[in-house]
């Protein structure tokens, strides 16, 4: 990699030689680019993971999974659950029906009832309850329900809630009957306003969603081009007709580099825009709501994002490529990268539990990691050029490292007849 | 300069007083950690001659192609392919040889010509010289008819007619066929057969890897047969029959069954 780039170099200073020769190398790179993106391009596997995957995909994780929660939500708002009362008492009867947070029921076997979840919670009240009430003691009320299933869970919230209410109307009236206002024990009331505007909400949305999926698809987007690349031509026996000819390794492995990114950066470019495109036009249909999610990022923004994400998948599609090298076979090769969708979607997902390293420069060094940490910033409009310039010039680096392993490993004869 | 102007067969077979020297192997010498693949191996071969490699399978002949056509380095010895030297002058080797090597496969997914077109510019062949040679070698090879078909659609002979084309496109003064008609058709094969006689005939050097007795009897001027990664006896067929007065399988036989001994 560093020797193409220094051929490059010298031809482009001038010096005839090296301007044939790096001429004769931009051409065997331009072959081998135009050969693989061909094949990949006929494949219908490729363009399955690459375009119809992710546009078919997006739209569901992006969409689906808040519709369905948001459903679930919805049921639990709108339907009065049935929770068993062990015990007498009139009034906190009275007021579950008024309220209408619960539907009082009463069941033999409350255990079984809440484990067959014909009621979703039991109220145990003790004996007498309201008598205890009336004379100012504190009785103690249990409450059984199942952590495990989320309807229960909101019928636990509404219990809690109407034994508040029950709780404030019995220390009103006792107030009232010591002459006391009920308002003296609320001496301060806190108003809250969120200063958080629509685009800063779907900022953070973004800076959720986003590194993941492009973690996600820069590795899933190169991987079949790499497998197919290199231990693929072993396999099939293309690779020893192809060592044969002029180009140096240097130049082959260049060429297969820049096809396996193609793949990968088209392939987080179509995730992102079905992404928007979803959450843009799709969340106010899908979500039944009139709130609009601005998902619009400026021009600049985007085009650094894309830069960024740009060396990221370089980095990905080099050490893909230098895996597959490796390999003796696409099926070994594809053992071999499986754990890096994993490294990748890791830090992807952990970097909006780690902010306290955001504010640290060696975080930005850290392969992978100072990518989601670029995107973070970049998504929350909190960008530090510092730190995004750090991000991508050691991602660049880390690439660069990665096709330099690509090419000593298409150098060595153990490697190309690994069997 | 373009690279097929740079390589005329005529400067190899009016070259000075005989023909020209376009294979000289050394005392090559190849080691696999333990195992000794090929123990000092020593031949020359000339241009219009095809010149066999005979051996049984794990004799050392591919061994020796692939350090001939610096795939591998040899562990010790020297090869100059048409005046080059293959450990020091690898590039210039590879722009004098085209190589069709055992079990080749082809791109599925490109058609005959787009795979015949790469292997021209991974020859740095300038497009005006590659389309009318695309078009004169796969006609040349009875392909034109299917040369917009993808490969994956060939049958076996036409894919390695396609590898021929490949391996020819630069028109190399030196040919290496590794077991070229292993796993074809009697009709395939004979038409593989063909086209090593007319290389020769266009005075190519052809180096020919078999095991087949028939074929090399059949296309060989000159044979080595090699085993155990020596080669046991080498010269031309007439020659090695008439001092053994044996028939050239009985003498690969006896050599390759000495090479099992030994």
């Amino acid at each position: 990699m560093m020797r193409v780039a220094w051929a490059w170099m010298r031809g482009a200073g001038g010096d005839r030689t090296a301007q044939s020769r790096s001429h004769e190398t931009g051409g065997w790179i331009r072959a081998v680019y135009w050969k693989e993106t061909l094949e990949a391009f006929r494949d219908r596997r490729s363009l399955l993971v690459l375009i119809v995957l992710p546009a078919l995909i997006m739209p569901v994780v992006t969409l689906g999974i808040p519709y369905l929660e948001q459903r679930q939500q919805h049921m639990i708002r709108t339907t009065t659950p049935q929770v068993a009362v062990e015990g007498v008492a009139p009034n906190l009867i009275h007021l579950a029906y008024t309220s209408k947070l619960i539907t009082p029921v009463h069941t033999g076997d409350v255990n079984k009832a809440l484990k067959a979840r014909r009621v979703l919670a039991v109220l145990e009240l003790p004996r007498n309850f309201e008598t205890l009430v009336a004379r100012d003691a504190q009785p103690h009320v249990g409450l059984l329900y199942d952590a495990s299933d989320p309807e229960s869970v909101a019928a636990r919230a509404r219990v809690v809630d109407l034994i508040s209410r029950y709780s404030q109307s019995v220390v009103a009236r006792r107030l009232i009957a010591r002459h006391i206002n009920p308002r003296d024990l609320l001496p301060v009331v806190l108003d809250e306003r969120n200063v958080a505007t629509q685009r800063q909400l779907s900022g953070l949305l973004l800076a959720s969603l986003l590194p993941f999926f492009i973690a996600m698809w820069a590795v899933v987007g190169g991987m079949s081009l790499a497998v197919d690349q290199a231990a693929g031509e072993k396999e099939r026996g293309t690779l020893e007709s192809l060592l044969v000819t002029p180009p140096t390794r240097e130049a082959i492995v260049v060429g297969k580099f820049l096809s396996v990114l193609t793949a990968s950066v088209g392939a987080v470019i179509v995730v992102v825009i079905a992404m928007m495109v979803s959450l843009r036009w799709g969340y106010p249909y899908v979500l039944h709501t009139s709130q609009k999610l601005d998902v619009s990022l400026p021009v600049g923004t985007a085009i650094i994002m894309l830069a960024v994400a740009v060396l990221f998948a370089a980095l990905m599609s080099g050490v893909q490529l230098a895996l597959s090298i490796y390999a003796k076979s696409p099926r070994e090769a594809q053992q071999f990268i499986t754990p890096l969708y994993f490294v990748t979607v890791l830090p992807a997902l952990a970097v909006q539990y780690i902010t306290e390293w955001q504010g640290a420069t060696w975080a930005y060094l850290l392969p992978v990691l100072n990518t989601f940490f670029g995107f973070r910033e970049l998504l929350l409009g909190t960008t530090n050029w510092g730190h995004l310039l750090l991000a991508s010039v050691s991602s660049a680096f880390y690439a660069a490292l990665a096709v330099e392993l690509a090419i000593i490993l298409m150098s060595r004869e153990s490697v190309i007849f690994r069997t | 300069m373009s690279v097929t102007q740079q390589i005329k067969l005529t400067d190899r077979t009016d070259a000075g007083d005989g023909p020209r020297l376009l294979v000289e192997a050394r005392d090559l010498e190849r080691k696999f950690k333990s195992y000794h693949a090929v123990r000092g191996v020593s031949f020359q071969c000339y241009a219009g001659e095809v010149f066999g490699l005979l051996g049984p399978n794990g004799a050392g002949k591919t061994t020796t192609i692939r350090m001939l056509t610096t795939i591998l380095k040899p562990t010790s010895g020297t090869a100059r392919i048409a005046g080059h030297d293959v450990a020091t002058e690898a590039e210039a080797v590879r722009r004098s040889i085209g190589v069709l090597p055992e079990n080749a496969g082809v791109y599925g997914r490109l058609t005959g010509r787009e795979a015949i077109r790469y292997a021209g510019r991974l020859y740095s062949l300038p497009p005006d010289e590659l389309e009318p040679r695309i078009v004169e070698i796969a006609d040349a090879l009875e392909l034109t008819k299917h040369l917009d078909r993808l490969t994956d659609t060939y049958s076996k002979g036409m894919k390695q007619k396609v590898n021929v084309a490949r391996a020819l496109i630069h028109n190399p003064p030196v040919v290496f066929l590794d077991e070229p008609t292993s796993g074809l058709d009697v009709f395939s094969a004979h038409s593989v057969r063909d086209f090593v006689l007319r290389f020769k005939a266009e005075g190519r050097c052809v180096i020919l890897s078999t095991h087949m007795m028939e074929e090399a009897e059949r296309l060989c001027d000159r044979v080595a047969i090699i085993g155990g990664g020596r080669i046991r006896a080498e010269g031309r067929l007439a020659e090695l029959k008439a001092e053994t007065g044996k028939d050239l399988e009985e003498i690969f036989m006896t050599m390759v069954g000495q090479s099992i001994v030994t």
